[in-house]
């Protein structure tokens, strides 16, 4: 077969195209769909967004989709009486709870040197996070190039776990009601339909966030109180039932001793003569803490540093989701098994019994056929399936079509022509 | 009927606080059995327990969104979710804190009574609203806040916004919330579209249509022409814009009064 030339922007295109003939069968209609908003993002007007549309059932949005065709596809986390009319006019109804976890926004396991920055001002770049001021020309104007690996969204994944857990054991929220996500690019979305909750508005939803980022947790609420003990006073708890965030302090406490090196304590603050204190009794101070929430082994450690070592464990245990997308009830989201405009995958829905399995970069996978001959700038090495793909310096090269389309969403190649 | 009539929003607020006071204070003395009875009416799910832990005993078992319904509006520490026991959906709570609890909801519900709209009255009537109203505006005097100056004093910002200010000039990234609390707060401290327009332009993301649509839309000058004021500290904080706290912020919970008091400051040291 020869090789067929080809604009990139129209390739992509006519690949998501593609998907929307096959496959929109497999797009599942959210619960009322006749009362959400949808918003599309077309390859016509990038960056504009077509919104305020309504769609009766799932059979309309299909064809829609079919004969419209967008990069994204999104629709409200809320429920309105007029979906379709402005903002103003809508008539809230009430919104699902939804969560977002990206890798971009929480602290991962990876150095994040697959993301490039450049300086707007001198042109300057480099690998890894973006600094707050450019070397060589000292102006704080930047443009990122941001890339995601395995470290990254196992990273996600984990918050993902905790946050399930929170939703579960606190709030008691069912799986039924839970679904859980992959968004298709570099993080997990997770919804909660459960109608006591959609009535909520973004004041007590706050409250939902804070509880769960562990924001503005006192711990003399939750049994850890200043007692004088012989000379100076200590904190310490005495009650045997762990509950909510009690327990939560309790673990993340522990979890922080067991693990805390030299480095890390210091960087809190603590005096040499304390850490090593710390490091040689470390076994006597887990007991100490697990019998009565207590750091009284330390001589001398001071209230102010106690107080500043049990935040380590609040922060171990807090759930790292985005804030904004929680409390903003009128948010649009992704729908699932459509695809995401930065990556060609799909959302992709996860199981929560299986999700210590789900293997996103496997999972997501749309475009099995096929290959297509690219060029590439700059891309970082990555792994679709089981294959591993470069990493690619200004050169070209036949790829299978997943693996290519994910160069060319991501703006770091150019289509040669498809084989 | 006759304080709907007055439509005077301060006046039914201020109605509906004192019910829902004398109520709260009846509540004290009732049963645990004749509170969940009460709490009925409104549909609480809530249980009777009787639960030690620690110090303190707990007397119920709330779901958390009757809890949040009523208590996310409390800016005190004691109330928020985070400083609750919270057990499979449900929260901890004393009688005390449930009849606190239940004076909010009965607050709101005749609240919401009071705002619907009473036609005309018999004269008579009406020259008894008349009176209500002239009486409530008397007891309560001027309370309304002087104007901000024309010019904004950048040095009696909060710290929160004077950092975001800083970003936004020197073009660093600043998040949408963050731009959205910056705008809002300028905007009401009395900066004009055109000017606030002008500093958002060191973005590199920057779009001119746009960000003016946007900038005017705050300013009410667009769509429901509500003007937009900027979030609370409590919000700021859970979105990660609130990062140090000074002396000033400890005694206020809004952006807005921590610039009114710190520009009364400022004058008292410079005397003009």
């Amino acid at each position: 077969m020869g090789v067929k030339k080809i604009e990139t922007k129209t390739f992509v295109r006519n690949k998501f195209a593609e998907y929307y003939q096959e496959c929109s069968s497999n797009i599942l209609s959210p619960p009322f769909i006749e009362k959400r908003e949808f918003g599309f993002i077309l390859f016509s007007e990038r960056m504009m967004m077509l919104r305020h549309k309504n769609f009766k059932n799932i059979d309309t949005l299909r064809s829609f989709l079919k004969s419209t065709i967008s990069s994204d596809v999104l629709y409200s986390s809320a429920y309105y009486e007029e979906p379709a009319a402005e903002m103003e006019e809508k008539g809230w109804l009430g919104a699902d709870l939804i969560f977002d976890i990206d890798a971009d926004h929480i602290p991962t396991s990876c150095p994040k040197t697959h993301n490039i920055w450049i300086c707007n001002n001198c042109g300057a770049t480099g690998k890894g996070i973006t600094p707050t001021q450019c070397s060589s020309c000292k102006k704080q104007n930047f443009k990122e190039k941001t890339w995601f690996c395995e470290l990254c969204l196992t990273s996600a994944k984990e918050e993902t776990i905790k946050l399930i857990d929170f939703l579960m054991k606190d709030f008691g929220i069912s799986t039924k009601e839970i679904k859980v996500a992959f968004s298709g690019h570099r993080g997990y979305h997770l919804h909660v339909n459960n109608e006591e909750i959609r009535g909520l508005d973004s004041l007590s939803r706050k409250e939902i966030v804070d509880y769960i980022r562990g924001i503005g947790l006192e711990l003399s609420f939750h049994g850890l109180e200043k007692r004088r003990d012989r000379i100076s006073p200590i904190l310490s708890g005495s009650d045997s039932q762990d509950l909510g965030w009690r327990d939560r302090i309790a673990q993340g406490t522990y979890n922080f001793i067991l693990t805390s090196s030299r480095e890390k304590l210091e960087k809190i603050g603590l005096k040499k003569k304390i850490t090593n204190l710390w490091i040689n009794h470390r076994e006597d101070l887990l007991r100490s803490w697990e019998k009565n929430k207590s750091l009284r082994h330390i001589q001398g450690l001071g209230i102010e540093k106690e107080r500043e070592i049990i935040q380590q464990g609040v922060e171990n245990q807090s759930a790292k989701i985005d804030t904004v997308v929680t409390t903003d009830v009128h948010r649009l989201i992704r729908l699932s098994n459509t695809l995401h405009g930065k990556t060609g995958f799909k959302k992709t829905d996860v199981s929560i019994t299986d999700i210590d399995r789900f293997d996103p970069f496997k999972s997501a996978i749309v475009f099995k056929k096929g290959r297509v001959i690219i060029f590439v700038s700059d891309a970082p090495q990555f792994r679709l399936g089981d294959d591993i793909y470069g990493p690619y310096n200004n050169e070209e090269v036949e790829l299978p079509t997943s693996a290519a389309l994910l160069l060319l969403c991501k703006e770091l190649a150019r289509v040669k022509g498809e084989t | 009927m006759l304080v709907a009539a007055t439509e005077n929003i301060s006046l039914k607020r201020s109605y509906a606080l004192v019910e829902a006071k004398r109520v709260s204070n009846l509540l004290k003395s009732e049963s645990k059995e004749n509170i969940i009875e009460l709490t009925k009416n409104f549909n609480w799910k809530i249980k009777s327990i009787k639960d030690r832990i620690g110090s303190l005993t707990y007397d119920f078992a709330l779901h958390f969104t009757d809890f949040l319904k009523n208590a996310a509006i409390f800016r005190e520490k004691e109330w928020k979710l985070i400083n609750q026991v919270l057990v499979n959906g449900e929260v901890f709570l004393t009688k005390n804190r449930i009849t606190r609890l239940l004076e909010e909801e009965v607050r709101r519900h005749i609240e919401d009574k009071l705002s619907i709209k009473v036609g005309s009255l018999p004269q008579k009537l009406m020259n008894h609203v008349e009176q209500l109203n002239l009486l409530f505006n008397e007891k309560r005097g001027k309370t309304s806040f002087e104007d901000f100056p024309k010019e904004v004093d950048i040095t009696a910002f909060p710290p929160c916004l004077k950092s975001l200010y800083d970003a936004t000039a020197s073009g660093q990234r600043v998040s949408h919330i963050g731009r959205f609390a910056l705008t809002s707060f300028l905007i009401n401290i009395g900066m004009s579209v055109e000017h606030v327009v002008d500093l958002l332009r060191s973005f590199s993301d920057f779009n001119e249509r746009m960000t003016r649509y946007q900038v005017e839309h705050i300013a009410g000058k667009r769509g429901s022409r509500t003007k937009y004021i900027p979030p609370r500290c409590d919000t700021l904080r859970t979105h990660g814009i609130c990062l140090e706290m000074n002396e000033i912020c400890r005694t206020i919970s809004h952006p807005l009064p921590y610039y009114r008091r710190k520009l009364r400051a400022v004058k008292a040291e410079v005397p003009s």
